[in-house]
């Protein structure tokens, strides 16, 4: 890498807190991730370590009342998020930072058609982008987004001649758009776009709407995007497929992407670097065949040894003694000291060195929260 | 280059063709209400019924008063004046008089087709102010709720008041708010009005505190769209289906009450010609003279059966996806058509 790129996403310290009435839970404590442009990073952890905390957190979706922010900055393109005024939220989501969720069923709204779908996004885009609505964020350009539709000489011609249809007829709305929704259709491999257009949520299966997830979140062209556990609602084959989707679109739109997700092979698949959370703390950061290979955390060793191996048939699954804290009373010092096998005195009392989010060409490094990282090589 | 036709006329096409696709979109969803009326018979029943119902009460009520206006005197559209006496009291349904006459000579057909505009007008009137003020109260109470916020104040206020209401049995409620006005027309309408709304802000609230937490409402908001645009594309869209099929069904049930009032006697004065009124003025009949009483109870029945099952049926209509299904049900059998295949992933 030339120089040090400046950062799309820069998470500094991040805690969040939800306030329930039972008590506080501490979703996330200290979390620090950068991104660099055109960088995947994967987020890993089990349920309840407050990956999708995060996710809601960076385009400030989370309800607040029962979230808290207690400390921290998120800084998008150079700009707090968490100081923006409300009014400001929505000009840095959709163009800013897109978003994939883990439904997809819920996730479209059923009373309307995929081309309303999809057009709302592009309206929205289109907008901010001729400066009719104001913008925070002008999106990432350099990409092109057009697949497979080419304009002819003659139909260019043709354009430039005839008028356009009023604007404020329904039909000529949708003639307006009906480029960009059928491109952004084609670019989520969808064949025969025109043939669903009129089709509601429900009439389409669980890797289609997906694909329309995507599309309606990349239409947007947001310089990030986060998807949080995009296939984890779908089933194995449908997952494939979406996953083998998202990859060659991240080749064709190099965006920033924060992925997020539970499994540990999906990760390797498609990041470049990976963070392991725990209990709301991230444990581990690196690149990710680093981070596979070599981990420097107990945690993520005992987790890796956990997968299952179709290789070995050797006894029973290897499993993480003991069970995940509660996020209402999480461990004091490190997290994970009261299920770890190389636990010393400090780690009740000590959270570890602190993961300094690296900037720029050392992104590459790999941490670990942990004084004994050294040994964690010598674990079974 | 084959065109030479002026820009103008060239706009003209363009404008020409446009509206065409627009009529064009107009007939598809037309084209699903119609197979929805056809697949199920008793929704079919409903609509035809209310179709007629409303239309009979429309020319009762306009062309009296249209004639007054260009002819000077009102033409009735009633074989007979409602309210004119004759001595042919007590007479039993024949073909001169259709339901028979009262034990004042009154044509009972008369009477009862002269009742329907007032009493369809109460049951869409009371209704849709409910559905109005009570839908817009729900609205905010459930949208702005989030507590410690002017908008919580707010919503925390209209519920609580509304709770007050909704503390009484609507016709008790009803009926003390008639009786404290004194017997009209007019105090019984107003009496159904305060009784009605709260019912609507219960409604509403529960059906938006529902929709605004749904993902895709997460997911509209993710894409960068306004809360004002989240509140009408996104929360109104999903809520017009409950409420109007709910509006439907209640229209009967207004009446219902409207006509309680009225037969208890603090309704419609006896000279007005209600159903409800009607009923009370000729119980003390049902022994002699039977279709008095049958033919207005009757008409209650016929009117509130018809918009309750048409709303019924509503729900099917309106909703995309049981309409997708019954068409499909249809199709089957002929071609799967595009829609199927590419459903298929």
């Amino acid at each position: 890498m030339n120089g040090m790129p400046e950062p799309v996403l820069d998470v500094q310290g991040l805690s969040i807190d939800y306030e329930v009435g039972a008590g506080t839970f501490h979703a996330l404590s200290d979390v620090s991730v950068q991104l660099s442009p055109g960088r995947v990073v994967g987020i890993v952890g089990e349920t309840g370590s407050g990956k999708s905390t995060l996710a809601h957190a960076i385009p400030r979706l989370l309800r607040e009342p029962p979230a808290r922010i207690r400390s921290g900055r998120i800084f998008f393109q150079g700009v707090n998020v968490l100081e923006l005024p409300k009014w400001k939220l929505p000009l840095l989501r959709g163009t800013g930072i897109g978003m994939i969720f883990q439904e997809p069923i819920n996730s479209l709204n059923p009373a309307y058609r995929v081309f309303d779908q999809v057009a709302e996004a592009v309206t929205i885009r289109k907008l901010r982008e001729s400066g009719v609505a104001p913008t925070l964020f002008p999106s990432a350009e350099p990409h092109d987004y057009s697949r497979g539709t080419r304009v002819k000489t003659g139909e260019a011609i043709l354009h430039a001649v005839v008028p356009r249809v009023p604007n404020w007829l329904p039909s000529a709305r949708r003639e307006a758009l009906m480029k960009d929704v059928l491109d952004y259709l084609r670019l989520v491999r969808i064949n025969d776009p025109e043939t669903i257009l009129d089709l509601y949520p429900h009439e389409l299966s669980g890797g289609m709407r997906q694909r329309i997830m995507i599309a309606i979140a990349l239409s947007g062209k947001p310089s990030l995007l986060i998807a949080d556990e995009p296939t984890s609602a779908l089933d194995i084959t449908i997952q494939a497929q979406v996953l083998t989707l998202m990859k060659e679109l991240m080749d064709e739109v190099r965006t920033s992407i924060l992925f997020i997700s539970h499994d540990l092979g999906v990760i390797a698949e498609m990041a470049d670097d990976v963070g392991v959370l725990y209990a709301g703390h991230l444990v581990e950061l690196g690149p990710v065949d680093e981070v596979y290979t070599n981990p420097r955390h107990p945690y993520t060793k005992l987790l890796m040894r956990a997968i299952p191996n179709r290789y070995k048939r050797a006894g029973p699954l290897p499993a993480l003694t003991g069970s995940v804290p509660s996020l209402a009373n999480v461990p004091p010092g490190c997290p994970f000291h009261p299920r770890c096998p190389l636990a010393q005195k400090i780690c009740g009392s000590d959270p570890g060195p602190v993961l300094e989010a690296a900037t720029g060409a050392s992104v590459r490094t790999h941490l670990a929260a942990c004084y004994f990282s050294d040994e964690v090589a010598s674990l079974p | 280059m084959a065109n030479k036709a002026g820009p103008g006329q060239k706009r003209l096409e363009t404008r020409v063709e446009a509206s065409k696709r627009w009529v064009v979109g107009l007939r598809e969803p037309l084209r699903g209400f119609l197979r929805v009326l056809r697949a199920n018979h008793l929704t079919m029943v409903g609509f035809v019924l209310v179709v007629i119902i409303s239309m009979t009460a429309l020319v009762v009520a306009i062309v009296p008063a249209m004639t007054q206006l260009v002819i000077g005197h009102p033409v009735l559209v009633t074989p007979y004046d409602p309210n004119g006496l004759s001595t042919d009291y007590g007479q039993a349904p024949s073909g001169s008089h259709l339901l028979g006459t009262d034990n004042l000579g009154r044509d009972m057909f008369s009477r009862v087709l002269a009742a329907l505009p007032l009493d369809l007008a109460i049951g869409f009137g009371i209704t849709a102010f409910a559905l109005l003020v009570g839908g817009g109260l729900g609205l905010v109470a459930g949208y702005w709720d989030r507590p410690r916020t002017f908008g919580g104040v707010v919503s925390v206020s209209i519920l609580r008041i509304a709770d007050i209401f909704l503390a009484f049995p609507p016709l008790v409620l009803a009926l003390a708010i008639a009786a404290s006005l004194g017997r009209g027309t007019g105090p019984a309408i107003l009496a159904v009005l305060v009784t009605w709304w709260p019912y609507y802000v219960r409604l509403t609230r529960g059906e938006v505190l529902a929709i605004k937490h749904q993902p895709f409402v997460v997911a509209a908001r993710a894409a960068g769209v306004s809360e004002v645009r989240i509140l009408f594309r996104h929360v109104i869209r999903n809520l017009i289906e409950p409420l109007l099929v709910y509006y439907t069904m209640d229209i009967g049930t207004v009446l219902v009450t409207f006509s309680t009032i009225s037969f208890v006697g603090i309704g419609a004065p006896l000279d007005v010609p209600e159903w409800g009124t009607m009923v009370e003025s000729y119980a003390r009949f049902l022994q002699s003279l039977p279709w008095t009483v049958l033919s207005a109870g009757g008409a209650i029945f016929l009117t509130v059966l018809a918009f309750s099952l048409f709303g019924d049926g509503l729900r099917d209509i309106l909703d995309p996806r049981s309409r997708r299904a019954l068409v499909q049900v249809t199709l089957s059998s002929t071609l799967a058509p595009k829609a199927a295949v590419a459903a298929e992933a």
